[in-house]
């Protein structure tokens, strides 16, 4: 169907929208027209990466700036889904608009994907195809050929330099399998032809990593101009991955690697010198004149990149005492061995970079400031050796990248070393953490290199955390509620056993057999009433397989078997999606069966279960996190010190976004349906915490439920799903064809002008109102957990 | 030896582990588990605790090491921080390089040469590691030493002033993290009662018995939510407060050079009155000075010989340091400048009826 939203024509390629749809798009348009960043939170299964796409395209074709959009989303079955949508959209307008537009869509993604190359993508791992690619396809290789030496290249990539470099491929959108497709056809990469027409796309979709990971980010993303459109999609978790993008850990082993690294490179340079001075001569000359050599910069496959640097930093020569190839090595090895010395502690430290800085000094005399041109420095010297076997250079790397971060950031980094790999371990096997506290500085780049970033999800409340954690501010903050015809989901706290007392999976309670058996009551109530699909969500693996073992001696286990298929997911991802498999087809046949899962495990991340796959999920205890980790406590302390958020309140916030995701796996849109079960007391509190559309759906009769209850009300849910219910019955209320869409518009029209005459006065009234209930949310918090109490005070304590 | 096999497995190992057999006597960590080992800075050969006692406890002997035989004492004897000991004997060197060689980058024009500098110095420390003309290089340091001391001697101190500072910025840093934990715990406390408080006066009220349940607990409510926020922005104040005094510290100072002390207040900018052409004696010899001297009748209204001596004297030689030509060169001057003034203000008039010519 065809709308303006305001002057912008929208071709959106379905007959029917929903209106939170276009309540979406409306506000995308607003922080577009704004030039700034919002949070958006649409409701799961509701179409929110079609009418993401049709209406930035839209405005990309009608406005004369054809600002690119950058598309991020987590998973590779996300980005093919995005390609896909997207794909379809461009076929739609092309119908509608009789032509085809002048429109280059790509997706980008790892080479173990997108390799041709007959015996390299045959590697198992990513890491190995990378490694084998760049030795086929680096700068010095192609020279060596020129010069008729012997060495082996790949034909796919070279045949991209006979192409015309702006136009690799053709117009269109190309998905993962129609570029591969089009590359064997071609002969030419498909990986490096995706990077390579990159500036040439309208719209590139790929992974966070591109443009969150700095290492790869400078490589892949540098030449992105300012005013493109960045979308994080599925951005619930966008901290966490900014964070790890920064953090790094070393054992004995991979310092023990780089060490070994250390002596290959002496080993090499040593070759050099009596074979090819010049060389090492040339790289010499560069650094003195502190110049980045221009050839490097364009080069799109170098080593690695800085992790983060000021560009200040990058256009400083490399100090002196570092400048020879030989005396850099001295130098890493050096580090390396400081770092050994510092593993042999046996207690558990955690500093400040400055400190550890400090203390390096005083024990190795290396300075602060070589220490942060380590990885530059590396990057010059693997390049000047011509290295192709990067991957033995991994460790050294990863010990260089270290080196750069701890030395130029003072703040929002700590070191944590950690000895024994539980408190109970006699055998040390020491770690050391160098992590990030602070999600911001991993994406302080991306605001403030594109005016509009787009940060959406399906679960992201509360909104204003995101701002508040990642350091920026928005011109649109906004959450949408679902419009239903009928109440399609029941969601529904449990907060009582058969037997009337609490439940809950606080750590003094947890393993009561009391608790235990009324979890089981409960599982085994809904095991009993739900058609098809069950999936269960517990906060840890531990919890999970302690609770099972106790079910499986009180016997719940075995009634349970009655009634359906019980499937456990575990840490290993190959046995998981066996189960999920299993889970699949017994849902598919009728026998029915349980999904046993983690909250934070892979399933509640990526995996959907639409209709019949899940038509209850069950959320067994709050899933927070393991609240003794070091590492976590460093970054609650941080974020209190920095952004004034406490520790109480993050771990709630971060609790109930798990939750949330895992609630809303099972409703994949409007024609599912599904029980939503929260079974655990302290729910109740947080239940405004929730995202606004689950919590409107939430009344105040099922916020304490106890099993018996919960079990009635969700067979009158169920009876009443089972009534026959058609497409007509949502029309207008749920749907809108474009009928209804112009009576909307008048309607606001009318509202509008109403509320102009009637002067800014309510408006305002409006506005306090809100805040006010927000202020609420946060009070209404829960301070009487004990048990949550009880680990604030030992993160307090330490 | 049943240990061994287990050890080379992927078990983590501890300091010392790799060699566990003392080279010089050859004991075993299997028969000794406390044995320690030391190394001398001289040879770096390494040596069970035992053995050091054995062999140096009565004055400086060889080191036992076959084909080593340097004098070594044991005084010098440590443990070593490096598993590796390449490294534990370039650290020592380094320490001495850079006991001598420590410039610091503000002595240096430009970036450039403050660079080549520290590749000189890394040129020698790498002759020292090496051994490459380890003769000519030690010369070379000692020059360096003997030209320098004094700047190395104020560097060296700069430096350590440094290090204070910044060790006394790491505990004010702890210090006030801590503190500022016990605040946000106490915060969380206090919010804990006056919610239970709330809760209290809540039933307590109920419990009476007038009004319906529902708008009491929605005005207590009200008010513990009204008292939280309170609290709260006072707690945030006095935090910005807390933040803005004690908290403020400036990060990468340059260290102060010492300023010279303070000389003592001089009103008169350093001019002194002292008679430049004569000398003034304590005491003149004259007839009629003495009775005005004794006389009670004169000294009882304070008068002083002293000081008519003195002035006198001054009025005698009042005139000597004015040269006559000097002073009408200078009057001259001034006149001229004079005129210089005065041809200026006449052009500063005429700009002026220039403006009124204008207006009108
Ligand atoms: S250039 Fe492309 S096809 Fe060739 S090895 Fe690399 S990824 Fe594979």
């Amino acid at each position: 169907m065809k709308f303006n939203i305001e002057d912008l024509p929208v071709l959106f390629p379905y007959p029917r929208i929903y209106p939170e749809q276009y309540a979406y798009m409306c506000d995308l348009k607003r922080t577009l027209d704004a030039g700034g960043h919002c949070v958006l939170e649409m409701p799961s299964g509701t179409g929110k990466t079609v009418s993401l796409l049709s209406l930035i395209v839209a405005y990309q074709q009608y406005y004369p700036e054809h600002r690119k959009l950058i598309y991020c989303s987590r998973t590779m079955s996300e980005i093919e889904k995005a390609l896909a949508e997207l794909k379809a959209l461009m076929k739609y307008r092309a119908d509608q608009l009789g032509e085809e537009e002048q429109f280059r869509g790509l997706g980008l993604t790892s080479r173990k994907n997108l390799c041709l190359h007959p015996s390299v993508k045959k590697e198992k791992s990513g890491a190995i195809v990378d490694a084998r690619c760049r030795s086929l396809t680096a700068g010095f290789v192609k020279e060596k050929k020129e010069r008729g030496e012997d060495v082996d290249v790949c034909v796919y990539h070279d045949n991209l330099d006979l192409l015309e470099p702006h136009s690799l491929v053709p117009n269109g959108v190309f998905t993962f399998d129609g570029i591969l497709k089009y590359g064997e056809q071609h002969k030419q990469c498909p990986y490096f032809t995706a990077r390579r027409m990159m500036p040439f796309c309208n719209v590139i979709i790929y992974s966070y990593h591109y443009l969150l990971d700095p290492k790869i980010a400078e490589r892949v993303s540098k030449e992105l101009s300012k005013d493109c459109i960045v979308v994080f999609d599925e951005a619930h978790n966008i901290d966490n991955v900014c964070i790890e993008s920064l953090s790094i850990d070393l054992t004995e082993d991979s310092l023990r690697k780089a060490t070994r690294g250390a002596n290959n490179l002496e080993r090499k340079i040593t070759e050099m010198r009596s074979s090819d001075a010049e060389k090492l001569q040339n790289e010499y000359a560069k650094l003195v004149e502190g110049l980045r050599g221009a050839d490097e910069a364009r080069e799109e496959d170098t080593f690695m990149a800085n992790p983060a640097l000021p560009d200040d930093l990058l256009q400083e020569a490399v100090p002196g005492n570092i400048r020879r190839a030989e005396h850099f090595v001295a130098f890493l090895k050096r580090f390396v061995e400081y770092l050994k010395t510092r593993m042999k502690v046996l207690h558990v430290i955690s500093e400040t970079p400055p400190s550890f800085l400090q203390h390096l000094k005083d024990l190795t005399f290396i300075e602060k400031k070589p220490l942060r041109f380590c990885a530059e420095r590396l990057t010059s010297l693997v390049r000047t050796l011509e290295l192709t076997n990067i991957e033995d250079y991994q460790p050294l790397q990863e010990v260089a990248t270290f080196a750069t971060l701890a030395a130029t950031y003072d703040k929002g980094f700590l070191l944590i070393l950690e000895p024994y790999e539980s408190d109970t371990a006699t055998v040390p096997n020491p770690i050391l953490h160098f992590t990030c506290l602070d999600a911001a500085i991993a994406i302080k780049p991306v605001f403030d290199r594109f005016s509009s970033v787009i940060i959406t999800s399906g679960t992201i409340s509360p909104l204003e955390m995101y701002p508040k954690m990642l350091g920026f501010t928005t011109v649109v903050q906004e959450s949408y509620s679902m419009t239903l015809a009928r109440r399609s989901f029941l969601p529904m706290i449990v907060t009582r056993g058969s037997d009337q007392s609490a439940i809950s999976s606080g750590f003094q309670i947890r393993n009561e057999p009391g608790v235990v058996r009324n979890y089981g009551t409960l599982l085994l109530e809904f095991s009993r009433l739900t058609p098809d699909g069950l999936v269960v969500f517990f906060p840890s693996y531990l919890y999970m397989e302690s609770i099972i073992s106790m079910w499986q001696g009180m016997g719940t286990l075995d009634e349970i078997w009655k009634y359906k298929l019980i499937l456990v997911e575990t840490p290993d991802s190959q046995e998981t999606s066996l189960a999920l498999e299993t889970y699949r087809t017994a849902c598919c046949n009728g026998r029915g069966a349980i999904l046993l899962c983690v909250a934070r495990g892979k399933v509640s991340e990526g995996i959907d279960f639409d209709h019949h796959y899940g038509r209850t999920v069950l959320c067994i205890g709050v899933p927070f996190q393991y609240t003794e980790s070091r590492i976590l406590k460093a970054r609650l302390e941080f974020l209190r010190e920095t952004y004034r958020i406490r520790e109480n309140d993050f771990l709630s916030f971060d609790a109930m976004r798990h939750a949330a995701q895992c609630l809303g796996r099972v409703l994949r849109g409007k024609d599912d349906y599904g029980i939503m079960v929260l079974a655990d007391r302290r729910f109740q509190k947080k239940r405004t915490q929730l995202p606004k559309w689950i919590n409107q759906a939430l009344l105040d009769s099922d916020t304490s439920l106890s099993t018996d209850m919960a079990t009635a009300s969700a067979k009158k849910f169920l009876r009443t799903m089972a009534q026959p219910f058609s497409e007509r019955d949502q029309a207008g209320v749920s749907t809108w064809d474009s009928k209804d869409l112009e009576r909307h518009k008048e309607k606001m029209e009318k509202e509008k002008i109403r509320e102009l005459r009637n002067g800014g006065g309510k408006m305002e009234v409006d506005g306090m109102d809100g805040l006010s209930n927000g202020q609420n949310g946060i009070d209404g918090d829960d301070f009487e957990d004990e048990d949550m109490d009880a680990l604030m005070r030992d993160v307090d304590a330490e | 030896m049943s240990r061994a096999p287990a050890r080379n497995g992927a078990a983590p190992r501890r300091p010392g582990d790799e060699d566990d057999i003392c080279p010089v006597c050859k004991s075993s960590r299997y028969l000794n588990p406390s044995m320690r080992f030391l190394v001398n800075p001289e040879c770096y050969h390494k040596m069970c605790e035992s053995c050091v006692d054995r062999i140096f406890s009565h004055g400086p002997a060889p080191c036992p090491v076959a084909g080593c035989a340097r004098t070594l004492r044991k005084a010098r004897f440590r443990r070593q921080t490096f598993e590796d000991l390449h490294i534990e004997r370039e650290v020592d060197i380094r320490r001495r390089v850079a006991g001598v060689f420590n410039r610091r980058e503000e002595e240096f024009e430009s970036l450039r040469d403050w660079n080549n500098y520290l590749e000189e110095v890394e040129n020698l420390t790498w002759n020292l590691l090496q051994g490459v003309d380890v003769k000519e290089t030690e010369e070379k340091l000692d020059a360096y030493k003997e030209q320098n001391e004094e700047g190395i001697k104020q560097n060296a101190a700069i430096e350590s002033q440094e290090n204070a500072n910044t060790e006394a910025q790491f505990a004010a840093q702890k210090e006030q993290a801590r503190l500022r934990r016990e605040a946000a715990l106490n915060e969380e406390l206090d919010e804990r009662r006056e919610k239970e408080e709330g809760m209290r006066e809540m039933v307590d009220m109920m419990a009476k018995g007038d009004g319906d349940a529902d708008t009491i607990a929605r005005e207590s409510q009200k008010v513990v939510l009204k008292k939280s926020t309170a609290r709260r922005t006072a707690a945030e104040k006095s935090r910005q407060q807390a933040a803005a005094v004690p908290l403020f510290s400036i990060q990468g100072l340059k260290p102060l050079t010492q300023a010279a002390p303070e000389k003592e207040y001089d009103p008169f900018g350093g001019y002194a009155i002292k008679p430049e052409y004569y000398y003034l004696r304590d005491h003149y010899e004259h007839s009629w000075l003495d009775s005005a001297r004794s006389d009670a009748q004169i000294t009882a209204g304070g008068y002083d010989v002293g000081e008519y001596c003195a002035r006198a004297m001054m009025e005698a030689f009042g005139g000597l340091g004015v040269f006559v030509q000097d002073e009408i060169g200078g009057r001259q001057m001034r006149a001229e400048k004079g005129v210089g003034t005065a041809s200026a203000a006449a052009a500063g008039g005429g700009g002026e009826e220039g403006v009124d010519g204008d207006v009108l």
